[in-house]
Order: structure tokens, then C-alpha cells, then sequence
């Protein structure tokens, strides 16, 4: 197997900038750093840059082509992109300028003592709408998570095999690789770099990309607070909804009890009543969710142990059992059912 | 999430391969360690000076939770020193359980203890842990009857929050806030440990049918560093407490719990009815939407409860901390030899 310092891996999927200058950019920053490294190009279904990549293999370049069966999303197209590179160290790039490629070394450079690094692009140019949307987007994601990001959107990130391995995003997840890397314990920094002149992203933002936006703060929030105490969240609201409700109808008791007011034809009784339903609900649903974490804690295992100190004598006795790295293997290098080109 | 875990096979085949070792230790030690530097170094003396005399082979592990001082740097020290020591370090601070299921999880011993790092439990105790154990016990917990604690912020609380403990998962133990804990490996090693759920464990334990003695032990008050408890945390021990119930109560026929849930939903639906039905008939009057409302949503809160209950079933069916594989741990030949328990059977 070729072992090579860097594998580069390049979603390429709905958006993308023109190939040939894109690929020839990224070759001038990757070649300053003095590194060997491999480029893979995950063709996020039939498109039709697949066949400019692949004119520019013949031409000599070292580049893998990877095409999915179908569009998968920009976060698939990255997993699989990582199945099959080889390299110590994954780095990604998306498909259309977004940082000034001379800064590839300084990126690089970070990434030593971090297992992830994430570019910020800085100064960073933009109408002033789309600097409040980005900043909105970044204030709630700290408010939540209360880790502190600028720059979710570049897709220029490098990171250690381990991460990769241990974290499986999908169909739109890809911007929340730094979230859920920082969130199993790897250490993650944000580095200020240039951004590309080309960079040329002028807020075709739609309606729906809000939506997404929102729900992926919604899947964050999930995994990162509550997935191992559901019943302390459901419990908490459902509690608060239940005693809201029996407030409410212990009031309405107690006025037709002192002041004869009747019951039967105040509608404030059934919302008191729908309040106390919801909250049960609430609380079963909690119930339901330690269930799942009980049963199926082996799958869920919140601790990640970093590294296991012994005498000298003893490491080889543990191989694999403290485990960062166990199951290398297990994954493999080739993906089934990919059709797959590669360069000589 | 990391979502599964590949290389299952991997690790399987590294116990096996440890197996040799295992056999030579008999007895782990597990300290979650946080913040503790100042401790970390009497610790050891102390354990060593406790274990050492009685010729047993031991080891320590020393479990650093993430600590922001330098905890690690004086844990990482000694295995060089005395190989006796191997220090798990986590990647950032989980809490105290999954600390302990770390520790759990990289064990060797056939006996596994956990305690404090904070100096309170004195490892002095550890030996009588060992006798106890040898009598035939799978659980040995132990008793703190001389606290060492200001009264009204530790010791009532605690006190009232055990005696809950005792009377709801069934399990009375007199001191569920002690960390000194000895189990044998085969039991502990297959519990599922996660969240806060350390003060459960003797709980959790209890699914698996295991024989349980309480030991008296001595308790010091601390000498370095700030405790890390507070009372703020009542309501949340309380959920963990309904939470705990529910597994070891129900986990097995989720259907039948959410079924009693849902009784008195369906009673109070059936009553509304019934009142909106007498009015209209036997007492002439309009009819209210109101209460014949209120009986269709308890009766649809009823029937919520009975489905959630179905997909709990399918949830205990795909799960593996089954029944049928915890009472394994503990099952024993009663008419042969009275100590053989049938899982060790693989390891002769």
C-alpha cells in the first residue's frame, strides 16, 4: 500500500468553480508544502465534471476519480472520499475557490498539534446581510454548543485518520464536522487564512437553505446535549407541562367549588386537560429514550480514551484494546459498488 | 455520535491474547481521577502500602477524567516507576461514570475495586473487600458509618436520597454515595454503565442477579484539593432514579409498564365518557364537548402510551442488555460445586 503523508479529498457536487483551474490552483498550494500527497475527487453522482477529471488524468495528473451511483450529498461524498484515501492525514477541499491556496503550509502547519483544523477565511469579503447571517448562524451554534466557530462553511479542513474513523456524518452534516469532532473530545482549531480572489459566493441563498441551516443547529443540539440523558430532557419539559396543566385545572376546580362556576362548558378545561396529556407524553417518550440507551449502550459509548500510560513491558500485551486506532482494518481501503478510476 | 464502533474483532482477539496476563492479576483498582494532582502521589502510597503486604498481584489504574491541572503529568509518572500503575486517559471530561466504565473496560483483574481519588476511602479497607469477595460474593459495597462530612449539606441529603433509592429500585443499600466498590470482573464488566449512573450501580447491578454484601468502611475527611459535589442536583437524581426504575423494573416488558401508565389515562377517559353520557341522557342537559372531549384525548393519550410501550418491545428486542444474557453472569450449578459459576467455565 503507498503511504503518502496527505490524502486531498474533493467533494464535488452541486456547486463547482471550473475544475481545471481549481485543480491546477490547488496543486500550486499543495505542492509548497513539501509533502506527499494523493488527490481523490468523489463525483457526488453522474456529473459532468467527471470527464474534464478524467481528460486531466490522462494528461499525467495524479488524481483518483471516485463517481457515487447517485447524489448522496456533499458529507457522504466526504466519507467515502475518506474510505479510500491512504494518507496519514485527510484534508479537505471543496469544489470552488474559497481559500487563497498559498496558504495551504500554514494550514498544514497547524495541524500538527491539533487533530483537526479548520479554516477561517479572514478578512473575509461579503455584503453586510450576509455577514449578520453568518454571524446569527455562529451565535446560536456557540449558545448551544458553547464552542466557538467562525467559519463553518469553508470546506478546507485537515484532520487526523482517527477523526474520520470515529465520526459518521451524512447527506448534509459535512458542516458540522468541527462541531462533532470537538464534541467527542479531539482537539480542534479554527486558523485565520486568506480567502481566494476567486471566492465569488454572492448570497444565492434560498428559503430552504434556511431551513437546513436551522435543522442541523436542531441535530447539534441533540447530539451534543441530550442524547445520553433523554429522560432529563423530556422529563424536565414534560414535568413543567404536566404541572402546568394541573394547576390550571386545580383553578378551575376550585371556582366551581367556591363560585359555582360550571365546568361543563369551559373550554379552559380541556386545554388544562391537553396540557396534562401532552406532558405525559412528554415523560413517555423520555422513558422510551433511556430504554434505547440502556439496551443499546455498547453501540452509544460516551468515553473516548486517548491513550493508555504503562511500563514499557506492558504496551504490547494491549494492542488494540485501548483501542484509538482498533479496527483499521476493519474499514479497509476499498468501498463496494464504487465505480472507481484510478491513476496509474 | 461515532455511531458503531468498528473493529469488534479486533478487540475480541486482544483479550484473548491478554487472557495470559489475566491471570496473573487478580485484583484492579479503578480511580477516576479529576483535578486530584495533589493526590494523585499519596494516593499510590497509600494503595501500595495496603495491597503490597498481602502478596496479591494487583494493578492500579489510574483513570485522568480530562483534568485541566496537572493530574496527568503526576499519574503519568509512576508506571515507569512501578509498572503496578497504568494511568487511561480520557480525551476531555466525561464525569465520573464514564471514568469508572473506562476504568472498567481496561481492567485485567478478576476482582475489580473502585474508589476515590480524593483520599476519603482508605485503601486499608481493600483486603476485607477480597475476603468478603471470596465467601462468595459478587458485590461487595461499602458503608461509610463515620462520615467524615458537614451534617446538613452531606449527610441528610445523602441519607434521605439512599433510604429513595433503597425503597424505589428495591435494592436497600445503606450507602449508595460510597465509591469504594468491589465486583467481580465477569458481572460489572457486562453492565451497562453510562450518564451519571454510578450511584446505581449496585442498582444496575441487580439485573443481573448478583449476591451483594455491605461492608463497613472508614471514611477521612479530605486533605487537598475542593469537593466536587453540591446539593444543586437533587431533581436530576431524581430522573435518573424514575429512569433507573424503569430498567431494572420494566426493561424486559416495556409494554406492561407503559400499560400501567396508560391505565389511568383509560380509566379517566371512560369516566368522562360516562359523565357526558349521563348528563345528556339522565339528566337532560345540553351536550358539553367539553367533557366528551376530554374523554377522547385521555382515551388517545391512553392508546399513545399502549404504542410507545409496543415500540419499547422492539427496542428490548434489537438491544443487547438483554435478560436472558445478564442472568448468565450470575447463574450458578447449585447441585455440583456450590462456588462454579457457569461462565468461568470458559476460562479453565
Amino acid at each position: 500500500m503507498r503511504r503518502v503523508q496527505l490524502s486531498v479529498v474533493v467533494p464535488v457536487g452541486k456547486r463547482v468553480d471550473d475544475i481545471e483551474s481549481l485543480h491546477y490552483d490547488y496543486r500550486r498550494g499543495l505542492d509548497r508544502c513539501g509533502i506527499t500527497y494523493e488527490m481523490i475527487y468523489v463525483l457526488d453522482g453522474d456529473r459532468d465534471e467527471g470527464r474534464k477529471l478524467a481528460e486531466l488524468r490522462t494528461r499525467g495528473e495524479p488524481i483518483e476519480i471516485i463517481r457515487l451511483g447517485r447524489s448522496f450529498g456533499e458529507a457522504t461524498a466526504l466519507m467515502v472520499g475518506f474510505a479510500n484515501a491512504h494518507g496519514a492525514k485527510l484534508m479537505t477541499l471543496p469544489a470552488y475557490f474559497q481559500v487563497d491556496s498559498n496558504e495551504f503550509p500554514k494550514l498544514l502547519a497547524a495541524a500538527a498539534d491539533a487533530d483537526l483544523v479548520v479554516a477561517h477565511r479572514w478578512p473575509r469579503r461579503g455584503s453586510r446581510f450576509e455577514t449578520l447571517r453568518r454571524s446569527a448562524f455562529h451565535g446560536l451554534l456557540r449558545a448551544i454548543t458553547r464552542q466557538s466557530f467562525h467559519d463553518l462553511g469553508c470546506g478546507v479542513r485537515i484532520m487526523r485518520r482517527r477523526v474520520a474513523k470515529e465520526i459518521t456524518i451524512y447527506g448534509d452534516q459535512h458542516r458540522l464536522l468541527p462541531v462533532l469532532a470537538a464534541q467527542q473530545g479531539f482537539a480542534v482549531r479554527e486558523v485565520e487564512v486568506a480567502q481566494s480572489p476567486q471566492d465569488d459566493f454572492r448570497g444565492r441563498y434560498r428559503l430552504r437553505e434556511y431551513v437546513h441551516r436551522l435543522l442541523d443547529l436542531f441535530t447539534v443540539f441533540f447530539l451534543t446535549r441530550f442524547t445520553k440523558k433523554p429522560l432529563r430532557f423530556f422529563g424536565m419539559i414534560g414535568s413543567a407541562t404536566f404541572a402546568a396543566g394541573a394547576l390550571f385545572v386545580a383553578i378551575l376546580i376550585v371556582q366551581r367549588m367556591l363560585f359555582g362556576m360550571p365546568l361543563a362548558d369551559r373550554p379552559a378545561l380541556l386545554l388544562s386537560c391537553l396540557l396534562l396529556v401532552l406532558g405525559v407524553q412528554l415523560f413517555a417518550l423520555g422513558l422510551l429514550g433511556e430504554l434505547i440507551i440502556f439496551t443499546h449502550a455498547k453501540d452509544l459509548k460516551e468515553y473516548k480514551v486517548a491513550d493508555v500510560i504503562e511500563a514499557p513491558g506492558r504496551r504490547g500485551e494491549r494492542k488494540g484494546a485501548a483501542v484509538p486506532d482498533a479496527g483499521a482494518a476493519a474499514r479497509g481501503p476499498d468501498f463496494p459498488g464504487i465505480t472507481k478510476a484510478t491513476s496509474g | 455520535m461515532s455511531g458503531r464502533r468498528p473493529g469488534g474483532e479486533a478487540r475480541s482477539s486482544a483479550r484473548t491474547a491478554a487472557g495470559k496476563h489475566r491471570q496473573d492479576v487478580e485484583l484492579s483498582i479503578i480511580v477516576p481521577l479529576y483535578n486530584e494532582e495533589a493526590n494523585v502521589r499519596p494516593l499510590w502510597e497509600a494503595i501500595r502500602s495496603a495491597i503490597a503486604p498481602t502478596g496479591i498481584a494487583y494493578e492500579v489504574l489510574l483513570v485522568d477524567d480530562g483534568s485541566s491541572d496537572a493530574t496527568l503529568a503526576a499519574a503519568a509518572a509512576l508506571p515507569a516507576v512501578h509498572p503496578e500503575v497504568r494511568v487511561v486517559k480520557l480525551r476531555r471530561n466525561y464525569g465520573q461514570t464514564a471514568a469508572m466504565a473506562a476504568g472498567i473496560e481496561h481492567a485485567r483483574g478478576r476482582v475489580l475495586v473502585t474508589m476515590d481519588g480524593d483520599l476519603q476511602n482508605d485503601p486499608l479497607d481493600i483486603p476485607r473487600f477480597l475476603e468478603t469477595m471470596q465467601q462468595g460474593y459478587d458485590i461487595v459495597v461499602g458503608w461509610r458509618h463515620d462520615r467524615k462530612d458537614k451534617f446538613w449539606t452531606r449527610k441528610l441529603p445523602s441519607r434521605i436520597a439512599n433510604r429513595l433509592i433503597g425503597k424505589v429500585t428495591g435494592v436497600p443499600i445503606r450507602d449508595n454515595g460510597c465509591s469504594l466498590k468491589a465486583y467481580r470482573a465477569d458481572v460489572i464488566k457486562k453492565i451497562p454503565l453510562y450518564s451519571e449512573m454510578h450511584r446505581f450501580i449496585p442498582a444496575m447491578a441487580s439485573l443481573a442477579g448478583p449476591r451483594l454484601a455491605e461492608i463497613k468502611v472508614r471514611h477521612h475527611a479530605r486533605r487537598y484539593g475542593t469537593s466536587k459535589y453540591g446539593l444543586s442536583r437533587v431533581y436530576r437524581v431524581l430522573l435518573d432514579l424514575l429512569a433507573v426504575k424503569t430498567i431494572i423494573g420494566f426493561a424486559s416488558r416495556p409494554a406492561g409498564w407503559f400499560a400501567l401508565l396508560a391505565f389511568p389515562a383509560l380509566v379517566a377517559s371512560a369516566a368522562s365518557l360516562a359523565a357526558s353520557f349521563y348528563r345528556l341522557v339522565a339528566l337532560d342537559e345540553p351536550f358539553s364537548t367539553t367533557i366528551a372531549g376530554i374523554g377522547v384525548l385521555f382515551g388517545a393519550l391512553a392508546f399513545f402510551l399502549i404504542m410507545i410501550g409496543m415500540i419499547g418491545e422492539l427496542v428490548y428486542k434489537t438491544g443487547d442488555s438483554r435478560e436472558d444474557r445478564l442472568s448468565m453472569l450470575t447463574a450458578q450449578r447449585v447441585a455440583a460445586c456450590r462456588d462454579a459459576v457457569l461462565t468461568e467455565r470458559e476460562e479453565t
